[in-house]
């Protein structure tokens, strides 16, 4: 019984969401009538007074930067609860609960692929305001690499007061650039810099310094969390 | 003007940052630095709040782009109020926990102090933020620190109802990103001014969507019937402290941000009459069940549950009175039930499973604390002198002025329900004989201290409320001015 009305509960708020957003529609200008929406503002802005060549870098990070920070701090609060929940459960360095047996092919591969992994994902976040990507992606990248290395060694370590001191120095990069802003511009997270020539590597102001900032925190996070599980007590 | 309002959650969050590296250094920053932090902000709250009462809101913007483009924030005689407030809770409460339990690990207790700065951070950032998208972010902030203070003690109980938390919470993660979905495809905007300002051109079935949606999320935030599955699991596992900050602080916020949403975007009236039956459903069946449960956090918690609901039915009125009612209500249950979750937490400190029946007789060996309790009690269940009384008559006046006599029924009946489940305690703590195999543990000096000052506001409210009236009705009369809300924001350059 009580099975029944679930699904039919959910029956009913699925039919309408369907049809609320097959009316919505996609693509097609489904904004009501007279209504000037922000994103031609953004596309207008980030050309003209940013010089920036990705509109969504520049959203990301300082139209909509504060939302960023908080999503950095997101991921800095699931980090830190797992390293409080999984505290007493913990190994020590060297030893694991999971260990994989890898071949000579992968042992010597993932040697040789490690720097080439870290090296694009350091391009991804230098180069998030020209071109695809940007922190959180390079970021990533940067953590597949150091899994890739975690999987084929079985006693590569990383330490983990580096982890949390990178991951601290990034946070306070990001927070201090806002706060520098507030005071020497103006509001938080202000644009203090000049923002240079369209598609140069130095250009956006403080955008860069923010998603390099940002990229060495979440490579820094999630290394710290794939070790934290793989050194998980069963 | 000494500070801007983006210093509320700028601060904490260089101080989140600065806590692991200066914990290297001096183990005892990790618990000393939150409380200094805390400390300036109630400063900075304190300072905020006189400017506003003087010259009107403070608008600020982030990152030099004026609204709808940028994010702003609103500190009003509003929305002030509630961050004083919840500032304030935060230092109590931090204050309260310096050495709730003795012999915590340094990782452990850098970890609570963090994630507690955090939660408090996250609620008062939802109070601030005048942007939808943003409301999210604090949300996420929130109740992620939740999750994990929920699990703190790390046994089987606490993981089963930190989980039960964290599917819920996802839920309203989800719930609040196609509401916001909705919006956004509809009218291009996420500045909640600007949204308020455009809502009467939205398609009635869209907005009727959208609201449905941002209310179930925030109804599990914030408590109500029959989204509260999470809250009394979350507050008996929890460490007291938390229970005391999640009623006073992170229900808060989210209570604030539904009626920001019902009261300022959108214009539809149903809406009003949806609080009002939602929240009679949820203080009917919260109270009741309050009486059934043996364990003394977990009716504390139902209790709280109720509580949430009167203030929604007092939200649903409409008129200025109901909100001032509901803001007094709000003020007045953050202050008690705290006191409340501070002062049981000691009675029941070296108990397994947190009986009510093991407070028998207590009042002899911990008579500060059982004296605090039955203060908070008396005060929560309307006696007069106490604090609650002024609540509960002005939700009764509010009530009448709308010619609403089922809710002052209501509101009576349910008191009844109150006192017999309180006075049950209050009962066991001086008029029974004491167990000898419970062991007491008497409270530190600034867990003491801490309770010692709630308790003195419930009296000095009790028998003074004019020093928190005034506040309330520059508070109320700043809820209903929906034009004057939208005007601030929108004529910013």
């Amino acid at each position: 019984m009580k099975k029944f009305v679930v699904i039919l509960l959910l029956a009913v708020m699925g039919y309408y969401i369907s049809i609320t957003f097959f009316d919505i529609g996609f693509g097609d200008s489904h904004l009501v009538e007279g209504v000037v929406p922000v994103k031609d503002a953004y596309l207008n802005e980030t050309v003209n007074s940013l010089n920036v060549a990705n509109t969504v870098t520049s959203i990301v990070v300082n139209f909509r930067g504060f939302d960023t920070l908080g999503e950095v701090t997101v991921l800095f609060l699931a980090v830190t609860a797992l390293g409080g929940i999984l505290y007493k459960k913990r190994h020590q360095a060297g030893e694991r609960s999971v260990l994989f047996s890898a071949s000579k092919v992968v042992t010597s591969g993932s040697k040789l692929l490690f720097p080439a992994i870290v090296l694009l994902g350091a391009y991804v976040f230098i180069h998030g305001h020209l071109s695809p990507g940007g922190g959180f992606q390079g970021g990533v990248i940067i953590a597949t690499g150091f899994l890739l290395m975690l999987l084929a060694y079985e006693n590569f370590t990383v330490g983990h007061n580096t982890l949390s001191v990178i991951e601290s120095l990034a946070g306070i990069t990001f927070a201090g650039v806002g706060i520098w802003g507030l005071i020497y511009g103006g509001s938080f997270l202000e644009n203090f810099l000049p923002v240079g020539t369209l598609n140069d590597l130095f250009s956006g102001g403080v955008i860069p310094i923010i998603y390099i900032a940002v990229g060495f925190k979440v490579a820094a996070e999630l290394t710290g969390v794939i070790y934290t599980v793989l050194h998980e007590k069963g | 003007m000494v500070g801007t309002p983006v210093l509320f959650v700028a601060i904490p969050l260089l101080a989140a940052f600065l806590i692991p590296l200066f914990g290297m250094i001096w183990k005892e920053s990790v618990r000393v630095i939150p409380g200094i932090v805390l400390a300036y902000l109630l400063v900075l709250a304190i300072n905020l709040m006189n400017y506003v009462m003087v010259n009107g809101p403070i608008v600020e913007v982030i990152a030099g782009w004026a609204p709808p483009l940028g994010i702003n924030l609103v500190f009003s005689a509003f929305s002030g109020f509630l961050v004083t407030l919840m500032v304030f809770l935060g230092l109590i409460v931090w204050m309260y926990s310096y050495r709730f339990k003795r012999n915590v690990d340094f990782e452990p207790a850098k970890k609570y102090f963090l994630l507690l700065m955090m939660l408090i951070t996250g609620s008062v950032g939802m109070v601030l933020t005048g942007d939808i998208f943003n409301l999210f972010v604090f949300i996420e902030i929130t109740s992620i620190s939740a999750y994990a203070l929920t699990a703190f003690y790390t046994g089987r109980d606490s993981a089963e109802a930190s989980f039960k938390y964290l599917m819920l919470g996802s839920l309203a993660s989800a719930f609040l990103l196609i509401a916001i979905m909705i919006i956004y495809s509809q009218l291009g905007t996420l500045n909640m001014a600007d949204i308020g300002s455009k809502m009467h051109l939205m398609k009635p079935a869209y907005k009727i969507m959208a609201i449905i949606f941002l209310f179930t999320a925030l109804g599990i935030e914030a408590e109500i019937f029959p989204l509260n599955g999470w809250a009394p699991d979350a507050y008996a596992e929890a460490p007291g402290p938390v229970g005391a900050a999640f009623a006073g602080i992170v229900v808060k916020a989210a209570i604030y941000a539904s009626i920001r949403i019902i009261y300022t975007l959108f214009d539809l009236s149903g809406a009003y009459d949806l609080l009002i039956v939602i929240g009679m459903i949820t203080l009917i069946v919260a109270e009741t069940a309050a009486i059934r449960q043996e364990k003394l956090k977990r009716m504390l918690a139902y209790s709280s549950i109720g509580q949430m609901g009167l203030v929604m039915v007092a939200f649903g009125m409409g008129t200025e009175e109901g909100v001032f009612a509901a803001l007094f209500l709000m003020f007045n249950h953050a202050i008690i039930k705290s006191l409340l979750f501070l002062s049981g937490s000691y009675l029941v400190y070296n108990s397994k499973d947190k009986l009510i029946k093991e407070v028998n007789g207590i009042g002899k060996f911990l008579p500060i604390t059982s004296f605090l309790f039955v203060l908070g009690s008396f005060a929560i269940v309307g006696l007069p002198p106490f604090a609650g009384f002024w609540s509960k008559l002005s939700v009764l006046t509010a009530a009448a002025d709308s010619n609403m006599l089922l809710i002052i029924a209501l509101v009576l009946i349910v008191s009844i329900i109150e006192v017999v489940y309180y006075m049950r305690v209050v009962n066991r703590i001086y008029f029974f004989k004491k167990d000898e195999s419970v062991s007491t543990q008497r409270p530190t000096l600034n867990a003491l201290i801490a309770m010692i000052t709630l308790g003195a506001i419930v009296l000095i409210v009790g028998f003074y409320p004019d020093a928190v009236t005034g506040f309330l009705h520059r508070a109320s009369a700043d809820l209903m001015d929906k034009a004057g809300y939208i005007n601030d924001v929108l004529t910013l350059n």
